[in-house]
């Protein structure tokens, strides 16, 4: 029994290419904020951790906190020991949130608490957060901290919040923004001079407290800014690479001189 | 405690407010009557509480409106741009900032001295005390609002506009007011509406910190 319904045509079902994170870089006219991180230069100050702790508002790391693997540190040092003593050697790589092209945090949020902006920036809305740790747990880098505790600080350290970025409440989770209260701020000053924002202007607390420079921060849309030159590097690697996440950050290999024979021996 | 009971409250037009408030009323009995009125509360969340009591009776409507002194001669953080007609103020302040004592006696140390509550300020700058006026248009701590660019889009979009037309957008006409409320609800909802019809940005992290 063939009814009018039956032979209706089925409505077209729009191709799944306009999934957000078929491609990691979809064109746009503002910036792409990248960062690289150069190895070679990085002597584990933990300079970058210091400056990331008082200008984001974290809380201070109780012993305790650290035991129970629940210390908060939007950037961290990580160690690796290379070779046996007497001839051990110590790497140290800076880790923090990668603002991945292809996020799996983006994807795992039931409520859009977190979300690629067009600047190319994961973006985490404290406010919208209600504290599954679904991202957390779907990070590949573990750089999402959750906020078991109200954040407290002894006096008179209370007293030094920057005003520009808020204190995150207990129960939901938090990472690293590139800064972005710096990169608004900048922005904002371009705009009123009626001008591009300038390549090495924007300067997170990290890549600013950075005394070797191991750490750049600009726009890899701008291909003439260092970030994009250095991206391009021999050296350059991702990490995790093979996950996919196409992150922001660009890792250079560190240059061992006593690795006769490598390719990098050469420059 | 009544704030956090605010937040959990949608907020509600006059008229579904009467409609509530009627309904409750025909309803009756006294166990309804408290809820309507803790929902009446709620509902109004900061817009139509009234004006704060402030330590001095200041009244903008002789300032801004007898007197007509540009809101910007008083309050110097706002940034000012260039088709405005003065040039006071300091570009880079994201706040209008409440003027200081000292701005206040820059005028009335000889103008109006017998007022009793010109009286008053002489007293606190004679003794060095710091007015705590009452805060009326506050920002919850997450939100990143600056004056400058919005003062700059309105400046952009009505050439013709002095700084006092351009502060009403959001500020409501304060040079008619005796005592200054809020008179926009300044919720996320007011902010992005605006923002909507102005195609200015709708990024979260635009104004979320």
């Amino acid at each position: 029994m063939a009814s009018a319904t039956d032979t209706a045509e089925l409505p077209v079902v729009a191709a799944a290419a306009t999934l957000p994170t078929d491609d990691p870089h979809p064109e746009t006219d503002g910036h792409r904020w990248g960062m690289v991180i150069d190895a070679d230069k990085c002597t584990g100050c933990q300079a970058c951790v210091v400056a990331c702790q008082s200008e984001n508002n974290l809380a201070l790391n109780e012993e305790n906190r650290v035991i129970e693997r629940r210390a908060k540190t939007w950037i961290r040092i990580e160690r690796y020991w290379e070779g046996e003593w007497p001839n051990a050697k110590a790497r140290f790589l800076p880790v923090l949130c990668q603002h991945c092209g292809n996020a799996p945090c983006e994807t795992v949020c039931p409520v859009w608490a977190t979300y690629h902006n067009p600047d190319g920036l994961n973006v985490q809305v404290y406010n919208r957060c209600i504290g599954t740790r679904f991202c957390a747990n779907a990070c590949p880098y573990s750089v999402r901290y959750f906020n078991f505790w109200e954040p407290e600080w002894p006096s008179p350290m209370d007293r030094q919040l920057n005003p520009d970025v808020t204190v995150r409440t207990k129960g939901i989770v938090e990472k690293c923004t590139f800064c972005i209260h710096r990169i608004n701020r900048t922005k904002r000053q371009a705009d009123r001079d009626g001008r591009p924002v300038a390549d090495g202007e924007v300067e997170p607390a990290c890549v600013q407290a950075c005394p070797t420079t191991a750490l750049v921060f600009g726009d890899l849309n701008d291909s003439d800014s260092k970030v994009s030159e250095l991206s391009h590097s021999k050296r350059a690697y991702s990490l995790l690479d093979s996950l996919g996440t196409a992150p922001a950050i660009t890792y250079l290999k560190k240059v061992d001189p006593s690795h006769v024979g490598e390719e990098e021996a050469g420059h | 405690m009544l704030d956090s009971f605010r937040a959990l409250l949608p907020r509600l037009s006059p008229k579904q407010l009467i409609v509530i408030s009627g309904l409750g009323a025909v309803l009756g009995g006294g166990a309804i009557a408290p809820m309507i009125l803790l929902i009446v509360l709620g509902a109004m969340g900061g817009t139509i509480t009234g004006p704060p009591e402030q330590p001095i009776a200041f009244d903008h409507s002789v300032h801004a409106g007898k007197a007509g002194i540009a809101c910007e001669f008083c309050h110097r953080g706002i940034p000012v741009v260039e088709n405005t007609a003065t040039a006071l103020g300091t570009p880079v302040s994201a706040a209008a900032t409440i003027p200081s004592v000292e701005q206040c006696m820059f005028c009335h140390s000889v103008v109006a001295t017998d007022k009793p509550e010109v009286q008053k300020i002489r007293a606190a700058w004679e003794t060095g005390t710091p007015i705590e006026w009452i805060r009326v248009h506050r920002l919850p701590d997450h939100v990143d609002f600056v004056h400058d660019p919005h003062i700059r889009a309105l400046a952009e979009a009505h050439p013709s506009f002095s700084t006092a037309q351009i502060c009403a957008t959001c500020h409501g006409d304060v040079a008619s007011m005796t005592e200054v409320e809020q008179v926009r609800a300044l919720n996320m909802g007011d902010c992005q509406g605006c923002h909507r019809e102005n195609s200015a940005p709708l990024d979260c992290a635009v104004c979320h910190k």
